[in-house]
């Protein structure tokens, strides 16, 4: 389904790059190049999501999302930004945004947070909290996991990782993703440790199932999907 | 004009100025009061001898004046005519012009030949005539001309002694801010080792000095520091780069459209891991200026181990060692920044099972010790031998011997800038056999904690040694 996006990007290659990508993915893209553009746009809450970028003329991206999220409006902001650090990472967050992306990056990394922004926004039927992806059975509030019916036992984390694989059911879900949203860090760890509780935990899904589960994407993450 | 002359003649001037000041008033006082003596006198004596003259005429104004020449050696009188010849009395000439009242002139004596200065009083008699009364070496007098002379004296010499003061201040502060600029000029032309002289005087310019040769050694080590991250980055970086290269040539001819994606699945990795490199790098730079301090917030260190502990036990489990988590009881909150601290220990974490793994044993604790809070990784691995550990903990400088193994060696520097922006310490120390390292923070930073700058001479001593 298309989404209605505000890019906010000064660098036109960028922009011209993501407008491109994100059209082929079926949204509808409207670009500004400056802050006070961005934020007049912005001001009626009709976007699906603003991707922002932190160095901005005129008016700044964090600028923007404070006076954003002043006028108590709502939309998901993914700020992008070539600061990469883990405290300009944390002060983007704590400035109001949903999400943050350090350039350059991947494409299939900038969907996969995209994504995750849309259906987090979408309500949600609130009579059944269970998730169920084809075979698998997640209840939230007892936090158990059965297959087939059959109980399958989980660490806390392995839990954790689970769940946020199964509210993103069917789209990618990239390292860093994991990395932020499940184990709460923003730096990047360099090593595989991400991939071993990865494939722990997919021991523990799929072992005597013939129907894999949890599918690697290469060059972009995982997926988990029936 | 040059510095030092402009001190000299300032200094002159100055000097000249105090005396002139001095002199002056001291001048202005006794002149005054020893011409009022003076003048009462002449006027007196003239005011005595008009009378004589109004009562008796001529005849009676002689005799008073002998009497008055003959009762003090100093005073004179005479009369003068109309056109102000003497005509009687003791003067052979008077250099005045006519009228009556007080004022001082030169007279010559008779059997004189020279004249000399004399406070006089003029009155002029009847039939164009004129009486005149002086006082020729009265002590006011004297005293005048003394102190004319001694003033002139005075303020030469004055000038002389500011002048020559002034050229020794010159030449001192001349010669220290030379020495200085020597040097500067040295260094700007690219002489680095270049150091002002220190004299011990222990005065300011010495304290200069000293200041300026502290400041230069810190550019010094920044510098080195600087030279070696460049090289040490050129050389990590052309690998992954040359792979990179070798990956994309390889990709544009690759023979089937598998093989492509692989190859540029490849690609995309090593990229990734460029970009991890100069991230950490720009992560060092940001953890040393100090900015982060804002993000401190108080949060308990033994659950940040104990999260840590289980997210590498994994890790450590496939590298064939077990991670064994010492977390000490009690209260083991500390006051810094969460993230950062997290990202500390995991690069030790991952540098113990990089190189520690076939120890069998990482170990990863949280102990308090009063008001300091100590987070340690131990392996039982080959550790670093004593002499190499302030190399390790340099950006870049991997260990030769580790040189064959991933990673760019930017942990131990990292885990050492973050352990810094906390007021702590990154102490590496021996496991017998391994390595312990180990982030030891005060559970409360100063506030006002000591700039990267002023901290940072320690930190070159301990390197130095």
């Amino acid at each position: 389904m298309g989404r209605k996006i505000l890019l906010v990007e000064d660098d036109r290659e960028t922009a011209a790059y993501l407008m491109r990508g994100l059209g082929e993915e079926g949204h509808s893209v409207e670009h500004v190049i400056d802050g006070r553009e961005g934020l007049f746009r912005a001001s009626d809450g009709s976007y699906d999501l603003i991707i922002l970028d932190r160095m901005l003329p005129l008016l700044d991206g964090l600028a923007v999302l404070r006076a954003l999220r002043a006028a108590e409006i709502a939309t998901p902001v993914l700020i992008l930004s070539a600061l990469a650090s883990v405290g300009d990472r944390i002060e983007g967050l704590e400035c109001g945004s949903d999400d943050y992306l350090v350039k350059p990056f991947s494409f299939a990394e900038l969907t996969a947070r995209a994504n995750a922004l849309f259906r987090r926004n979408e309500s949600r039927p609130t009579a059944d909290p269970r998730i169920t992806v084809a075979d698998l059975e997640i209840d939230p509030l007892s936090r158990t996991v059965r297959r087939s019916g059959k109980k399958i036992d989980l660490k806390p984390r392995e839990y954790l990782l689970l769940e946020y694989f199964a509210r993103n059911e069917g789209k990618i879900v990239t390292r860093t993703m994991l990395l932020e949203k499940v184990w709460d860090y923003h730096f990047d760890p360099g090593t595989n440790v991400i991939d071993v509780h990865v494939s722990r935990l997919r021991r523990k899904l799929e072992e005597g199932f013939d129907r894999p589960l949890l599918h690697t994407v290469r060059g972009a993450g995982y997926r988990l999907e029936g | 004009m040059p510095t030092s002359v402009r001190i000299a003649l300032l200094a002159a001037l100055l000097a000249l100025a105090s005396n002139v000041a001095v002199i002056g008033f001291i001048h202005w006082q006794t002149y005054d009061e020893s011409i009022t003596t003076l003048r009462r006198q002449v006027t007196d004596q003239n005011a005595f001898l008009a009378d004589i003259y109004q009562g008796g005429g001529m005849d009676a104004l002689r005799s008073a004046m002998d009497d008055v020449d003959a009762d003090d050696t100093h005073a004179k009188t005479g009369i003068l005519d109309s056109r102000g010849r003497p005509v009687l009395g003791d003067f052979a000439g008077v250099q005045t012009d006519l009228s009556e009242g007080y004022r001082s002139a030169l007279v010559r004596l008779q059997d004189e030949g020279v004249s000399r200065e004399a406070a006089i009083y003029l009155h002029r008699l009847r039939g164009g005539q004129w009486l005149i009364s002086a006082q020729t070496a009265g002590e006011g007098l004297a005293f005048r001309l003394t102190l004319q002379r001694s003033l002139w004296i005075g303020l030469a010499l004055s000038l002389l002694l500011g002048l020559a003061c002034g050229i020794i201040v010159a030449r001192y502060v001349g010669r220290s801010v030379r020495a200085v600029a020597k040097v500067a000029d040295r260094i700007g032309s690219g002489d680095f080792r270049q150091r002002v002289p220190v004299r011990g005087t222990r005065d300011p310019f010495d304290a200069l000095a000293r200041q300026i040769n502290a400041m230069l050694d810190r550019i010094n080590t920044l510098m080195d520091e600087l030279s070696i991250l460049t090289d040490a980055l050129a050389h990590d970086l052309r690998s992954p780069v040359g792979r990179i290269r070798a990956a994309a040539d390889a990709a544009l001819t690759a023979p089937t459209p598998e093989r492509r994606e692989q190859l540029l699945a490849g690609i995309i990795q090593q990229a990734d891991s460029l970009m991890r490199i100069l991230t950490t790098i720009l992560e060092i730079g940001r953890s040393e200026a100090f900015t982060s301090r804002n993000q401190f917030a108080w949060f308990d260190a033994g659950q940040l181990v104990a999260e840590l502990a289980e997210m590498y036990e994994p890790v450590a489990d496939e590298a064939g060692a077990e991670l064994v988590l010492r977390r000490a009881r009690g209260d083991l909150k500390v006051n810094g920044h969460r993230q950062l601290l997290a990202q500390a220990l995991s690069n030790l974490i991952e540098n113990a099972i990089k190189y520690g793994a076939s120890g069998g044993e990482i170990g990863l604790g949280a102990v308090r010790n009063g008001d300091r809070l100590a987070l340690t990784v131990t392996d039982r691995g080959p550790g670093i031998p004593e002499a190499n550990r302030d190399e390790a903990r340099r950006r870049f400088r991997r260990l030769d011997s580790s040189r064959s193994l991933e990673g760019a060696g930017l942990g131990l520097a990292l885990a050492e800038a973050i352990a810094h922006l906390h007021g702590g310490e990154l102490l590496l120390g021996e496991c017998t056999p391994g390595l312990n390292a180990t982030i030891e923070i005060p559970v409360q930073p100063d506030q006002h904690g000591k700039s990267a700058l002023a901290r940072a001479p320690a930190v070159a001593q301990i390197r130095a040694k």
